[in-house]
């Protein structure tokens, strides 16, 4: 079978001869439309992914160490797009899935449908995706707590660093938990690990720069390093009680 | 009057289209006067107000006084102290809610609303009630959408004496009905029953003169009515101010404080902690003098109802599509249109309108329970100001035949 980032790349393909967005919009209804439907003994409310616009269902099994989805929602146009991530994720491995990024979603152009602000339930469905991967991946993965300070310093770094937001989340980016160390030495060298949450995500410059520029402006500090990883990998668990509360997840 | 050329946002394109703003229920758009006094306040008279003697703080009390006077002559409320500024609708009704309940509410008693309340009239008395062990009571809407002046009667009657409160929209967001609030507030103080009206809605579509309402709390925000967001305002009849307890402590609303005990600043400030939204307050001046000048120009009061009566035609027009909130008395309509249509769910529609530069409300409409009483989780909503036109309109219609068709 084809690996996720084979699909993805079909996908971007397929989506290449569309020129405007009517034309994308009749082809995800169409997708949506022909999407296998959820069983109707799994739409209970435990499948049940709300959002202020509309409901997304989705169910989860295991067979021979691969995942199989299946969905629905009463929005089309979010079904179709659904329909773009199980074809990606549908009987992958949950160490895939895990690893893999949405990435090509904004390579389509459907990038603001994926937008918390849309409020549509996909989001939610993303993370309910990794959950189900994280679980069947035997051991869960373990929540590291966002870097915690030791020094008056590095309380105000943190302080600082509070006021950085990705501008797609309206959580800044240590309670997002994407710093995972903060060093600040006497003479007010500092040293800052984090990533972010997509390993392509397009603003990375951004956020890095914003990052520097706050934490350059505390007082105390004569220079700032930040390193920028991608292992290990972020996941929502990094997320703060107060971030997850923000973006509905609890 | 060429209402539109007050409007700078009127004018702007999205996605290289014409906006069509059809979500004046959400938020009205700002007029140039009401944003060049909030640039002008921000550079002229940026002191704190009610505090010091410099003249930037003297200057920034006055212009926030003017528009608490404003809204008093806007409202014809007898007097300053029934004005209380707060940050919109919602501060005002948990204010009340909170003041109201921990003063006169108890055990075993009940709040009345409707079954039409946005989540603001809802939750915050949800929260009191349970508090002081005091439930709440639903009055009901028929399939119309209308409230029942013999129903409030047949409930205050058989609650004998334990109905506290009745909170009740003068026009609900989604029906877009004209609730008869006068009728209601008149057989709610038959039984001793005072009345808060959330004029959200009310505010921008309906003439509100608090003395002849008779209402006990009249409660509206500044946003929907062309002035900034975060400012609101709660009408109050003098004995209940008086009698409520403190809402927030903190600056401003004290008379004296040592540890021991404080006494509070007379009314209104008494409700106004802390530092308020003063140039909000301040452009609530001219918010409600153009609001004024609209609501006294003929041509645009018969342009709403021109749009509203196209409107509930064309639309009903589309097979499958089902309008909620069609009052026995078409005049008691506000161009305001929620609905649902077969086979096309309202997220899509919006999604598709939006990419034609339509501006529309999908979703639950901060209404959940009033949606599922009518059998929903998600409706769409077009809702209408004076400024918008019947060309808009048109185009609205043929966008969403299309819309439907596509999602079909």
């Amino acid at each position: 079978m084809k690996t996720i980032q084979e699909i993805q790349a079909d996908i971007v393909d397929e989506f290449s001869v569309f020129t405007d967005w009517m034309d994308k919009y009749e082809y995800l209804i169409d997708l949506g439309k022909s999407m296998p439907l959820i069983d109707e003994k799994d739409k209970t409310e435990s499948n049940l992914i709300r959002g202020c616009q509309s409901r997304v269902w989705l169910s989860c099994r295991e067979e021979g160490g691969r995942l199989y989805f299946a969905a629905d929602s009463d929005a089309i146009i979010t079904k179709g797009i659904i329909s773009l991530l199980l074809k990606v994720y549908d009987g992958q491995t949950p160490e895939d899935i895990l690893a893999a990024d949405e990435g090509f979603i904004e390579q389509i152009g459907l990038k603001e449908n994926l937008s918390p602000t849309r409020a549509n339930g996909l989001v939610s469905m993303i993370q309910t995706i990794k959950a189900h991967a994280a679980a069947w991946r035997g051991s869960k993965p373990q929540p590291e707590t966002p870097a915690a300070p030791k020094t008056d310093l590095e309380s105000d770094i943190i302080l600082a660093l509070r006021q950085v937001y990705d501008p797609e989340i309206p959580v800044n980016i240590y309670d997002l938990g994407l710093i995972y160390d903060i060093q600040a030495d006497a003479d007010g060298q500092v040293f800052i690990r984090m990533t972010l949450t997509a390993p392509n995500c397009p603003i990375a410059d951004d956020v890095v720069a914003q990052v520097r520029e706050a934490v350059s402006d505390v007082p105390g500090v004569k220079d700032v390093q930040v390193d920028l990883v991608f292992e290990p990998e972020w996941t929502t668990d990094r997320m703060s009680e107060e971030a997850k509360l923000e973006l509905g997840m609890l | 009057m060429d209402v539109r050329s007050y409007f700078p946002a009127l004018d702007r394109q999205v996605y290289d289209k014409p906006l069509i703003y059809f979500d004046n229920a959400a938020t009205a758009q700002r007029p140039q006067a009401v944003l060049d006094l909030q640039q002008r306040l921000c550079v002229e008279a940026c002191g704190n107000i009610h505090r010091a003697v410099h003249k930037l703080s003297a200057d920034a009390t006055d212009f926030y006084e003017a528009g608490r006077e404003a809204v008093r002559r806007y409202l014809n409320a007898p007097g300053r102290e029934n004005i209380v500024l707060t940050s919109g609708t919602t501060a005002s009704i948990n204010l009340v809610a909170a003041c109201f309940c921990e003063r006169y509410i108890e055990k075993g008693e009940r709040i009345l609303i409707s079954a039409a309340e946005h989540h603001s009239n809802l939750v915050p008395w949800q929260l009191a009630t349970a508090r002081q062990g005091a439930q709440l009571e639903v009055l009901p809407v028929d399939d119309a959408g209308e409230l029942s002046v013999e129903e409030l009667d047949r409930r205050l009657k058989a609650a004998k004496g334990r109905i506290r409160l009745l909170a009740v929209t003068h026009i609900s967001n989604v029906l877009g009905i004209v609730n008869p609030v006068k009728d209601l507030i008149e057989t709610a103080h038959r039984y001793k029953v005072p009345v808060l009206v959330d004029g959200a809605q009310g505010i921008l579509h309906e003439t509100v003169d608090v003395q002849a309402l008779d209402c006990d709390f009249y409660a509206f925000s500044g946003h929907k009515i062309y002035a900034p967001t975060g400012i609101g305002v709660l009408y109050g009849k003098k004995q209940w101010l008086e009698a409520m307890p403190p809402y927030m402590g903190g600056g401003e609303m004290i008379d004296t404080v040592t540890f021991e005990k404080t006494t509070y600043a007379p009314l209104p400030l008494k409700y106004e902690a802390g530092t308020q939204n003063f140039v909000a307050a301040a452009c609530l001046s001219p918010a409600l003098e153009i609001a004024r000048k609209m609501a006294e120009e003929p041509a645009l009061q018969e342009n709403l109802r021109t749009m509203r009566d196209y409107l509930r035609e064309e639309l009903q027009k589309i097979d499958g599509l089902r309008m909620y909130g069609q009052p026995r008395d078409p005049e008691k309509k506000i161009p305001l249109f929620s609905f649902t249509v077969e086979g096309a769910f309202p997220a899509d529609l919006a999604q598709i309108l939006d990419k034609m530069g339509i501006a529309v409300r999908s979703g639950h409409m901060c209404a959940e329970p009033l949606l599922n009483r009518f059998g929903q989780t998600s409706m769409l909503r077009a809702s209408l100001a004076p400024y918008n036109t019947l060309a808009e309109c048109e185009t609205f219609m043929t966008v969403l035949r299309r819309a439907v068709r596509m999602l079909r």
